[in-house]
């Protein structure tokens, strides 16, 4: 009996060997003719006609030689300074992950809380609040008005006068700090324009919604601050300014053409949404 | 079942096998003929240059500095145009272009994966965080043409387009550092 097992398990093997071959040689062949097309006549045809030999064609395509940058501009232009000096490399973002907030407290408390408060709770108001503000929001702002980035008479000399590891620090102290109870009085019903631009943007001016950055965890740009419950007066102020390009701290202009475009009734409504705080 | 029945079976499903394997064979062959054809006749191709540049420093790398941003034509009459794609934005948002020239659009993202196509045109890249995207072309048509972004990049990636404004040769003036601005409409 045990013949009448084994006999079609030779059968179905020998039935299957020529399929494994021609699919084995269609696998193969596609491969071959891919990297023919791909990596040889793709390449020398289309390098024709922006003049390469066929040698360069190939190795670029294969991405052995580099590609051709575009011509040096003539540097008969003066090169104004960056907008910000902030760099966002590993080293610093391991500063700001190893920061201790117990000694920014200290520093905080020393060279801070006289404006922006212990808690980070600012009294006047042209004075940001910076209790439960992102890290390295507060981190790049700082930078900024030490290498002059961001203009400031009090704040220039405040953070010139401390290192990197102190800012981040301090950074790291005010981070930690539990947002303020919102005032239920503050928490009006905001007009649906106002909630579609922050919600929706507009699209039509090519506006973002403000959350798509400034909602914390909203995966925009690392160095956008966190806007809820900020003060009214601080926002409409360095809204404005941004539309003026008096600041311009902002990477790619991301804040100026954005305040660039909002009108006056915008920027109040968008301030006292934030001021509040919540919808 | 009898033996004959079973190789009936067999040979039926063997039948479908082959004749599916022949439509997508088609299917396959018709979609790679377009792409080689596309590939040879028109100039449609991915972008094939390899530039690196490091993406967190772009702001204080001297080409892509935001003062060096925008369309620049060079002394040997080269029109280069250089942008940026960030969260959520163009920079420069309107490029303009001189119709019926050679053009050279060089791209490239400090934060995200981004992409982008100009309407009506075979302009169409991704722009990948530290490397340059670099496309060759020409435009046919005068007009604004929109260009949006079309590689998802984050909440505000429906807000993010830029307009190309294809020039006659007239109004593609540049000035005395080779710049040229978008024409006010």
């Amino acid at each position: 009996m045990s013949d009448s097992h084994e006999t079609p398990s030779i059968d179905r093997r020998l039935l299957d060997q020529p399929w494994r071959f021609w699919s084995t040689v269609a696998v193969a062949g596609t491969l071959l003719g891919g990297i023919i097309l791909g990596a040889l006549i793709i390449p020398v045809v289309q390098g024709r006609s922006a003049g390469l030999d066929a040698y360069t064609a190939i190795c670029r395509a294969l991405g052995i030689l580099p590609g051709s940058p575009a011509q040096p501009q003539p540097s008969d232009r003066v090169q104004r300074t960056p907008v910000s000096q902030v760099v966002w490399t590993s080293e610093l973002l391991h500063i700001l992950a190893r920061a201790d907030p117990a000694r920014g407290r200290t520093k905080a408390l020393e060279s801070c809380a006289a404006c922006h408060g212990e808690t980070g709770i600012a009294v006047a108001p042209d004075v940001p609040h910076l209790a439960g503000q992102s890290g390295p929001a507060i981190y790049k702002q700082l930078s900024d008005y030490r290498t002059g980035s961001r203009a400031h008479d009090l704040m220039a000399g405040i953070a010139r006068a401390l290192d990197e590891t102190a800012l981040a620090d301090i950074a790291a102290y005010y981070a930690g700090r539990p947002m303020r109870n919102p005032n239920p009085a503050t928490l009006a019903p905001a007009p649906a324009e106002i909630i579609t631009l922050v919600e929706l943007g507009d699209p039509r001016r090519g506006i973002p919604p403000c959350a798509s950055c400034h909602r914390a965890g909203s995966g925009g740009p690392i160095e956008t601050p966190v806007l809820a419950e900020q003060r009214d007066e601080y926002f409409i102020q360095q809204i404005n300014l941004y539309a003026s390009g008096q600041r311009r701290n902002d990477l790619y202009a991301r804040m100026r053409t954005i305040a660039a475009q909002l009108t006056p009734s915008e920027i109040a409504g968008l301030a006292a949404y934030y001021r509040a705080g919540f919808r | 079942m009898t033996e004959i029945h079973q190789e009936l079976h067999e040979r039926r499903i063997l039948g479908t096998e082959l004749l599916w394997a022949f439509g997508v064979g088609v299917l396959i062959a018709a979609i790679l003929s377009m792409i080689v054809f596309t590939a040879l006749s028109i100039g449609v191709n991915p972008p094939s240059n390899v530039e690196r540049l490091d993406p967190k420093a772009l702001h204080l790398s001297g080409e892509f500095a935001e003062d060096n941003l925008g369309t620049s034509v060079g002394s040997d009459g080269r029109v280069v145009v250089r942008v940026i794609a960030t969260q959520f934005a163009f920079l420069p948002r309107c490029i303009p272009v001189p119709v019926g020239r050679p053009v050279t659009l060089r791209f490239v993202a400090p934060d995200v994966l981004h992409g982008l196509l100009i309407s009506g045109t075979n302009v169409n890249t991704m722009v990948v965080p530290g490397y340059v995207a670099q496309v060759h072309t020409e435009f046919t048509r005068t007009g604004d043409l929109l260009m949006p972004c079309h590689e998802y990049c984050g909440l505000g990636h429906s807000e993010m387009w830029a307009t190309v404004q294809v020039l006659p040769e007239n109004q593609f003036q540049p000035d005395s550092n080779g710049r040229v601005s978008c024409a006010q409409r």
